[in-house]
């Protein structure tokens, strides 16, 4: 017996049975005692809620929601504007971050220094300050009598007005397909080994593929117009509101704006940490076989850079989705806010925060997916040698 | 360019060039005169300032004071002289500094295909027949991550050829590998140095400086302290400095 003890694989399988056992027995605990509580004070659980009707409306959605839709509506509505938010604020702080990281590496000294200014400025503020202040900002434009006007787009109090396509959403859709392969295509003539024509040679069918393409997604977006209705939906002032067009709410602008500036100082010291990462030798080989800046740039340190970047950037992307849920401090209907909501008319406060939980974690495990996936494949092969 | 009487103006040609950094003086009135097709090779105690002294002549480094021609242009701050002259100029560094994200045979095509805008095919054929010559043309599809030292060092010496240039820089380029890789990397070099290209060549193998060099030359202290062909070099050198150096190198 005592023998069979100091076998290190029984002792390591003992040790995971015991732990395995302590945990599984702290969740079935607490999951009986909370149903106890719960009976005792007579509070109705389980998931027949989401079927219930709401009553409520939110002040932004993307998908069109009543107050007659269940809950389970309002949390897909939720969800859904949560990463409407988180897409747009990703990219737009990638673009703030790629931008003071190369002013922070850059060799001009004024640069520089403006990007050290715009990091330590943005990034020592509390998160939901910049809200508050985006959000006072974006609120204090004028009336939509007196609206900016830059063209069709109009900014005022109560949101930007954007102009939005009006044709049949197949025929939009159709014609995106056809402008993405107006990129694609052409890109695809210039490698591909099926034609015998050399690829220096190809110039002339890649232009005119691109150019087809994008008259061919011209022509069904036309052809997808409503009848007697322009094809553009433009936003008019109509009395003392504006009418038409797309609707960005207040919540949504200051959210986005405060996203892209506090994330973008962070993705700048990421961005900025990726090109330092680069070896001075890969560089200098470059350098001495002829390369113009710009192409040491784009053929050596940026494709080297962006794989020291991309674990990192990967965690700095999942936080930032997280903190759209500072949304519920200016009244943004994410999916936070609906649960918020929800728990306050339903009661049904376990279930609603297991959704929440479940739902960020699908969408930032989904996230994370993304990133190991391209991190792997763009790994560099073998073993690596820093000089 | 202008190449006046191509067979007469020196590969390089180095006139009292010093350089500082801050107060300290890494190389103080080097005068270098190489004829086209010579083989050199520098050699000296580290810290002698024979690294910087190449790096200068494809101005990796700037030189402070003196002048420097390449292949008859003068080195100075013009940048499209600079890049005419590192198209001419090939170098190969003590690790190797291959592109990590691109295969072998990329890494050769790249700048021959931007730089000198050889059409891909053309550059792929030319990229193929030097890994032949460095003896790996069978990694041509792997990245480097995948090759033994000397290998990626092969593959850099390929890489610097594919640019088809007049001079070939070498900046101690076994320093950084295994023993038993030094020789296939030796052997290139040998290969090379029989087909007339001009070598400049930091390095601390003297059995390669004996074999190969047209002439030694020995730095201390930043500046050239002795030169001479290999024979009178290593039989009789005339500075007890040389003589010191020499002891400790060649002493096993």
């Amino acid at each position: 017996m005592f023998a069979l003890l100091r076998r290190q694989k029984v002792r390591n399988a003992l040790l995971q049975i015991f732990f395995v056992g302590t945990i599984a027995a702290i969740v079935i605990g607490g999951w009986l005692n909370a149903q106890q509580t719960l009976e005792r004070q007579r509070i109705v659980s389980g998931f027949d809620f989401l079927w219930r009707s709401t009553g409520w409306e939110g002040n932004f959605s993307l998908l069109a929601a009543t107050p007659n839709d269940p809950y389970w509506w309002f949390f897909v509505v939720g969800l859904v504007n949560t990463l409407f938010l988180g897409v747009i604020g990703l990219l737009l702080a990638t673009f703030v971050g790629l931008t003071v990281g190369l002013a922070r590496i850059s060799s001009n000294e004024v640069l520089r220094f403006l990007g050290r200014i715009y990091v330590d400025f943005f990034r020592n503020i509390p998160l939901i300050l910049q809200v508050f202040f985006w959000y006072a900002f974006v609120t204090h434009m004028p009336a939509p009598r007196a609206a900016y006007d830059l063209g069709s787009l109009k900014i005022s109090s109560r949101g930007i007005y954007a102009p939005v396509p009006n044709v049949q959403w197949e025929f939009l859709l159709a014609s995106v397909v056809c402008v993405v392969a107006a990129i694609v295509v052409p890109i695809w003539l210039g490698g591909t080994r099926y034609l015998s024509r050399p690829p220096e040679q190809r110039r002339g069918l890649r232009v005119a593929a691109c150019l087809g393409l994008l008259a061919l997604a011209v022509l069904v977006f036309a052809a997808g117009g409503k009848a007697g209705e322009p094809l553009f939906s433009v936003p008019e002032l109509q009395g003392l509101n504006l009418r038409g067009g797309m609707r960005i709410s207040p919540e949504f602008s200051a959210l986005a704006i405060a996203m892209a500036l506090y994330g973008g100082a962070y993705i700048g010291e990421i961005v900025r940490g990726g090109f330092k990462a680069v070896g001075r030798g890969q560089i200098e080989a470059a350098e001495s076989l002829g390369l113009t800046p710009w192409r040491i740039f784009s053929h050596v340190r940026l494709p080297l850079a962006l794989r020291a970047m991309l674990p990192i950037l990967a965690n700095q992307y999942i936080w930032l989705i997280k903190a759209t849920t500072l949304g519920i401090t200016i009244g943004f209907t994410d999916f936070f806010m609906v649960v918020a909501i929800t728990i306050n008319q339903s009661g049904n406060t376990l279930e609603a925060i297991g959704i929440l939980m479940a739902g960020f974690l699908l969408v930032n495990l989904s996230l994370g997916a993304l990133f190991n996936h391209v991190n792997k494949a763009i790994a560099l092969k073998g073993n690596q040698l820093r000089s | 360019m202008t190449r006046t009487n191509q067979s007469e103006t020196p590969a390089v040609l180095i006139e009292a060039m010093s350089k500082s950094y801050g107060s300290f003086k890494v190389l103080r009135d080097i005068n270098l005169r190489v004829p086209r097709g010579e083989k050199v090779v520098v050699c000296g105690p580290s810290g002698s300032g024979k690294s910087t002294m190449i790096r200068c002549i494809n101005r990796l480094e700037q030189h402070d004071e003196g002048r420097i021609s390449v292949l008859g242009t003068e080195l100075n701050d013009d940048v499209a002289r600079i890049d005419e002259i590192r198209r001419e100029v090939g170098m190969v560094f003590q690790h190797f500094n291959l592109f990590p994200h691109m295969t072998v045979l990329e890494n050769c095509v790249l700048a021959p295909t931007l730089v000198r805008r050889t059409p891909r095919a053309d550059a792929e054929a030319i990229a193929m027949r030097y890994l032949e010559k460095v003896r790996i043309p069978e990694q041509a599809l792997k990245y480097p991550g995948q090759l033994s030292g000397g290998q990626q060092q092969r593959v850099a010496i390929a890489r610097a050829l594919c640019m088809q240039p007049e001079i070939l820089l070498f900046d101690e380029p076994t320093s950084a590998l295994d023993p038993e890789m030094i020789n296939e990397v030796l052997d290139v070099m040998v290969t090379l140095a029989s087909e007339g290209i001009t070598m400049i060549c930091v390095t601390h193998e003297m059995g390669f400086a004996r074999r190969v060099a047209d002439r030694v030359i020995f730095m201390d202290g930043g500046e050239i302290v002795e030169e001479g062909p290999p024979e009178t070099f290593f039989v009789a050198p005339s500075s007890e400095r040389t003589k010191k150096f020499l002891s400790q190198v060649l002493r096993h």
